[in-house]
């Protein structure tokens, strides 16, 4: 089964769960296009994944409309992690890529609130590091 | 005019959120508003990598003490899939009882303060006296007042027998009267219609895009509910209502969540009632999950609860992500304090149900002279 938004094919998973990897270059076009479909933001969950030198992102839908929860997979470089921000088509995105930066080290490039000290404690931002990561030391 | 910014909070370190509002204000009127967050976290999520799959379960459950039941069968739902197992029918009945009785007491506990906050303390004093029979019965069910812990990997630990059931029944009954009643002062009562309506209101295309959910999506007019949408435990086997209005105000969402109170009674007496025979506590209990990940979904009390749990096979979990629903609900709603007044900011913040208490201190510094003064939250709902 797959769930078809513009030139987007989601691929169902799990009952309710459909799910598509994209480039970053394709992230806002397919952001937009979701979007249409009635969908509010659930989360940003970010996997860090060492061994491939890759953070992977998810950016996690649920549309009202399909009542399904939309995935889009999205992998960044983890030496340079960088990738455009979507809070200018989704508002309620800005505090979700602010705590990512905080606790990942993701930056989203066109985000203004992005700061460390969001959720992460002075002593932690002190030592430069991002404390989801697995070779964080925390 | 001189524009003043007002801090409220930071707080109480055991409560769940703490959190700051910086208030900007034009004389009576909020011009800008910044939440501000991190004053107590707790790495729960590095802290659920460390720890083993069954750890994890006492671990999710203390994310939230007022909704620990939902946290624990959000992450356990999602771990049983990761390791295959279903639970029992009778053990998924159980959850969703102690579930939805999370939810009533949940729900009048807002309640109760909404009413103290705009200064009508014999109702706050009233359903904190009536949610205790509420907590009487998740004890009962339980063997603990607040951290209910009945979830195990398989089913749940405890067992509801006959004398209970009885018990429950009769409780209910009692509880349902009183909701009844609260529901009419929400109502009918002047004042609380006076300061609660017309206040924060969110149109239905706004609360999408800002990512609201719960009972503040519900009360813009969006019938979202995950039980419904998504079911899990229990619900596709119970019939109810989902409980949505149009107005979109603060008085919309507090009676959102007293009609869903009303709902909620309703569905612990059907799940008492028609409790299917069988085995509720496993026997044994599985240990390791294969590798994969998934995406739970839960309505907590406040709105859709999210775990996204990723597992490399083993004793721990590789990743697990947390989105609670009060953090969207109090981060992405800054713009819905605009245009009104200072003494409205306390009634909107608690009509997205944070955690309130947390925020009963609040430090007003005039910027001209640098004068610190302080003021409770409550002498600021009644006009500082």
């Amino acid at each position: 089964m797959s769930l078809v938004l513009g030139n987007f094919s989601f691929t169902e998973v799990s009952p309710r769960r459909y799910v598509i990897t994209v480039a970053q270059s394709e992230l806002r076009g397919v952001v937009e296009a979701v979007v249409k479909e009635e969908s509010y933001l659930s989360s940003i969950s970010a996997v860090d994944l060492p061994k491939d030198g890759k953070i992977e992102l998810n950016y996690i839908f649920w549309s009202v409309k399909h009542k399904a929860a939309l995935v889009i997979k999205v992998l960044v470089n983890r030496e340079n992690p960088v990738v455009p921000s979507i809070s200018d088509i989704v508002p309620g995105a800005t505090k979700s890529e602010v705590e990512t930066y905080d606790l990942m080290g993701v930056v989203f490039e066109g985000n203004k609130n992005l700061r460390r000290g969001f959720m992460v404690p002075e002593d932690v931002v002190a030592k430069g590091v991002y404390p989801l990561r697995k070779d964080s030391g925390v | 005019m001189v524009i003043v910014e007002i801090p409220i909070g930071p707080q109480h370190p055991a409560l769940h959120e703490p959190i700051m509002l910086k208030v900007k204000t034009d004389g009576e009127e909020v011009v800008e508003v910044a939440v501000t967050t991190g004053y107590n976290h707790r790495g729960i999520e590095k802290l659920l990598e460390k720890n083993s799959w069954i750890r994890g379960m006492y671990i999710a459950g203390r994310v939230c003490g007022i909704c620990n039941a939902v946290h624990t069968q959000t992450y356990v739902q999602g771990v049983e899939k990761l390791m295959g197992v279903e639970p029992t029918p009778r053990a998924n009945y159980i959850r969703t009882m102690v579930m939805e009785l999370e939810r009533i007491h949940s729900h009048m506990l807002i309640c109760a303060v909404m009413a103290e906050i705009v200064g009508f303390d014999t109702l706050f004093m009233l359903m904190m006296r009536d949610r205790e029979r509420v907590m009487y019965l998740k004890e009962l069910i339980t063997g603990s007042r607040v951290h209910a812990d009945i979830h195990v990997l398989g089913g749940v630990k405890r067992d509801v027998d006959e004398v209970r059931r009885a018990r429950i029944l009769d409780e209910l009954r009692k509880i349902e009267e009183r909701l009844k009643y609260y529901k009419k002062v929400y109502e009918s009562d002047y004042t609380l219609i006076r300061r609660l309506s017309e206040v924060g209101r969110i149109s239905k295309s706004d609360a999408i895009r800002l990512s609201v959910v719960g009972p503040t999506l519900r009360a813009s007019g969006v019938k979202s509910d995950v039980r419904f949408d998504d079911p899990y435990a229990a619900y596709s086997e119970i019939p109810f209502n989902v409980e949505y209005r149009d107005e979109g105000d603060s008085w919309a969402r507090m009676m959102v969540r007293l009609d869903e109170a009303l709902e909620s009674v309703n569905i612990v007496r059907y799940t008492v009632e028609k409790l299917p025979q069988g085995p509720a506590v496993p026997k044994t209990i599985p240990r390791a999950a294969k590798p994969g990940e998934v995406i739970s979904r839960v309505e907590a009390p406040r709105g859709e609860l999210l775990y996204h749990i990723v597992s490399t096979g083993g004793s721990n979990p590789y990743r697990v992500k947390i989105r609670t629903p009060s953090f969207l609900n109090i981060l992405n709603t800054e713009s819905t304090y605009l245009g009104h007044r200072l003494a409205d900011v306390p009634v909107i913040f608690a009509s997205y149900d944070p955690c309130i208490s947390c925020t009963e201190r609040v430090v007003v510094v005039d910027e001209k002279s640098g004068r610190k003064a302080y003021v409770s939250l409550k002498e600021l709902a009644r006009g500082g």
